[in-house]
């Protein structure tokens, strides 16, 4: 019952004219994102950042934070919608977690049925939005209890666990995956250590005393890195958008599309908590689910509605999902909650299990606001299908430009160096070179976000043994997380000797 | 996956972790109160990156050398909009946010696409007075406005 008077609590907070404002803002932009190509949720969260902090200077530090997150988290699935309506109008999917809804989308856009598509991936999108929301209600109590018992031993290895999950599922190489994550560690080790207060790799540069700014890298990397892509690579948004036509989908379509939602919203809730696998498994796993469970399966690729319900649901599901391990565990499991985190730690309001205790405004309010998120997305996505369809043909030459120059603001508007703006270049040219050669760029984030507490918690833990590094083996959760750390590690890499093909991440 | 660029990666992460295991001997060795000083964390780390990079340069080694034609790639549009953004950060502060970001803007538009002068300069302008108006008169915001001689 505690935890209902707490979700009322948090139904309060987001109930505010100014925080419904902020996920009606968040949501719309977000589908915008999802929709315009060359931005993903990852960038479009990290252009967000700077504009949020100055939309929310006006508040208590409190609020701030709260209302920040949930314009951020709005982005985030109204991002996740957004990229569906590119892969059903133009066959091109405006994030990868929709790469599978072109195989069905584009085919029922061709035969005149793209509205019902895309009524269908709102309404799978938002059933799966609750669905997850439940999961987060009823996981987010009992879960942030047990991780309250951990010591700095056992969170030490839970993040190693985290980072080897999300290294172990990204990219097509695994040992650059663990190169990335490595180098964001050593990345954040920059700057004053906030045990000792040593400067560490500063040289004597007074802007490197605070660290690399997070903002700044996952911008440079993400947004910047994207626009250097298509500049470089001349990528012009072309192609015939196929007419939308009825937008309500017949009750035959919502008949065959019950099975097919219900089942992906589950498991892609189910997979995006596992931290790694995130939205574009989710979408990839449910399809093939689909397909097996279906009693048609030769319809598959030609345009059955079943092929658009079961990923748009399950890609959101994960993304639901995805919030468990960072709300309740302070661990982000893939690269847009880690920049959600991000996000959160500017704020000083610090993920993981005491969030629920030190913040309940912030988590609850999170959570009644993503609700409240869906159904506006729902309600706005139905009628408004037409116009965001109209965003596809932003043309690109004003778009890449208006890009840097949105990231160059959003940067010097919360540093306020031109330092900060030179990283910035730096990191764009680093993304693109990276991002090129398979270098997968979210476990760098990750490491980077992770470092400090990983490093506080290993160093408390070897304080407490007096330096004996066993520590992390002799207690038993500890134990038994780096086992399973190995493991996530081991078994692709013999499934892989075996010559097995391994499904990966790739918008990791 | 491309040999060249895989090598160069391997050796520039390889500098990079040992780079930071010499420069964390130099930091000092214990703190107050802790058994571990600042030097521990980054040190294992370099020498995991120096690791790393030594696996990802044999794992080079077995690379076919199949090179596919490169399709090509706008370098020159690349290079001016890049040079454009230098001069961007670099005078951002002296000549001010409104008439660099301007600038900045239409040389951007009219490098991805030559031609409609008027419509470029009415967007950047629009832009940059927009979002002017709107950071640091109506938030309250900080932004370098004018240029420093102007004042």
């Amino acid at each position: 019952m505690e935890t209902l008077s707490f979700l009322l609590d948090g139904f309060q907070t987001a109930l505010q004219p100014h925080n419904l404002l902020f996920a009606f803002i968040g949501v719309l932009i977000g589908t915008a994102v999802g929709v315009l190509p060359g931005i993903g949720p990852m960038s479009g969260v990290a252009l967000l950042i700077p504009v949020t902090a100055s939309m929310t200077s006006g508040l208590s530090p409190e609020q701030a934070a709260a209302s920040s997150i949930i314009l951020l988290a709005g982005v985030y699935y109204g991002a996740m919608y957004g990229g569906s309506t590119t892969s059903i109008l133009l066959n091109t999917p405006g994030e990868s977690s929709s790469v599978v809804t072109t195989l069905d989308g584009y085919q029922m856009a061709r035969q005149g049925r793209a509205g019902a598509a895309l009524a269908i991936a709102a309404i799978g999108s938002f059933v799966a939005g609750i669905v997850s929301l439940i999961g987060l209600v009823l996981l987010a109590e009992p879960l942030s209890n047990v991780a309250l018992k951990f010591g700095p031993a056992e969170y030490f290895s839970l993040m190693l666990l985290g980072l080897a999950a999300v290294s172990g599922l990204a990219g097509k190489s695994m040992t650059k995956a663990w190169i990335m994550t490595v180098f964001g560690l050593l990345l954040s080790t920059i700057g004053l250590d906030n045990v000792s207060g040593v400067a560490r790799f500063t040289y004597n540069i007074s802007y490197l005393y605070g660290g690399l700014e997070f903002l700044t890298v996952a911008v440079g990397l993400f947004a910047l890195g994207e626009v250097f892509k298509s500049i470089l690579h001349n990528e012009m948004n072309e192609g015939e958008i196929a007419k939308i036509g009825r937008v309500l989908p017949t009750k035959e379509d919502l008949k065959e599309s019950v099975g097919p939602i219900a089942r992906g919203s589950l498991l892609g809730f189910f997979i995006g908590v596992l931290p790694g696998a995130g939205a574009t498994l989710a979408s990839f796993f449910s399809y093939i689910l689909e397909k097996k469970v279906s009693k048609h399966p030769e319809k598959f690729g030609q345009g059955t509605i079943a092929g658009v319900a079961a990923p748009e649901s399950a890609n959101n599901g994960a993304s639901g999902g995805a919030m468990i391990p960072l709300l309740t565990l302070g661990i982000p499991g893939s690269g847009t909650t880690a920049i959600l985190m991000g996000a959160l730690i500017m704020y000083n309001v610090q993920p993981g299990p005491l969030l629920f205790d030190e913040h309940p405004d912030v988590a609850w309010g999170l959570i009644a606001s993503m609700f409240i998120g869906n159904v506006m997305l729902l309600i706005l996505n139905m009628p408004l299908v037409k116009l965001f369809a109209k965003i596809i043909q932003t043309p690109t030459k004003y778009l890449l430009p208006l890009i840097i120059a949105i990231s160059v603001f959003g940067v010097y508007a919360v540093q306020v160096t031109t330092f900060d703006v030179f990283l910035l270049l730096a990191f764009g040219l680093l993304g693109y070179w990276l991002a090129e050669h398979d270098y997968p760029l979210a476990p760098l984030v990750l490491g980077l976000v992770l470092g400090p507490m990983i490093e506080n918690n290993m160093r408390r833990a070897l304080t407490a043994s007096n330096g004996d590094y066993l520590v992390f083996f002799e207690k038993p959760i500890s134990l038994v997380l780096l086992m399973i750390a190995l493991l996530w590690i081991a078994v692709p890499f013999v499934m892989k000797l075996r010559g097995k093909t391994v499904i990966i991440n790739e918008d990791m | 996956m491309n040999k060249t660029a895989d090598r160069i990666a391997a050796a520039a992460f390889l500098a990079v972790g040992a780079l930071f295991m010499v420069e964390s001997l130099r930091l000092s060795k214990s703190a107050y109160g802790s058994a571990v000083g600042p030097n521990v964390f980054p040190f294992l780390l370099g020498l995991v990156l120096v690791l790393l990079s030594i696996k990802l340069l044999f794992e080079t080694r077995s690379y076919s050398d199949a090179a596919g034609e490169k399709p090509p790639r706008q370098y020159k549009k690349f290079l001016i909009i890049f040079i454009a953004a230098v001069f961007y950060a670099a005078l951002l502060e002296t000549v001010g946010y409104v008439i660099t970001t301007f600038l900045f803007l239409v040389i951007g538009f009219q490098t991805m696409e030559k031609g409609a002068l008027w419509k470029s300069i009415a967007i950047a302008a629009g832009f940059s007075l927009g979002v002017y108006g709107l950071y640091v008169k109506l938030l309250q915001g900080t932004l370098p406005s004018w240029p420093i001689w102007f004042q």
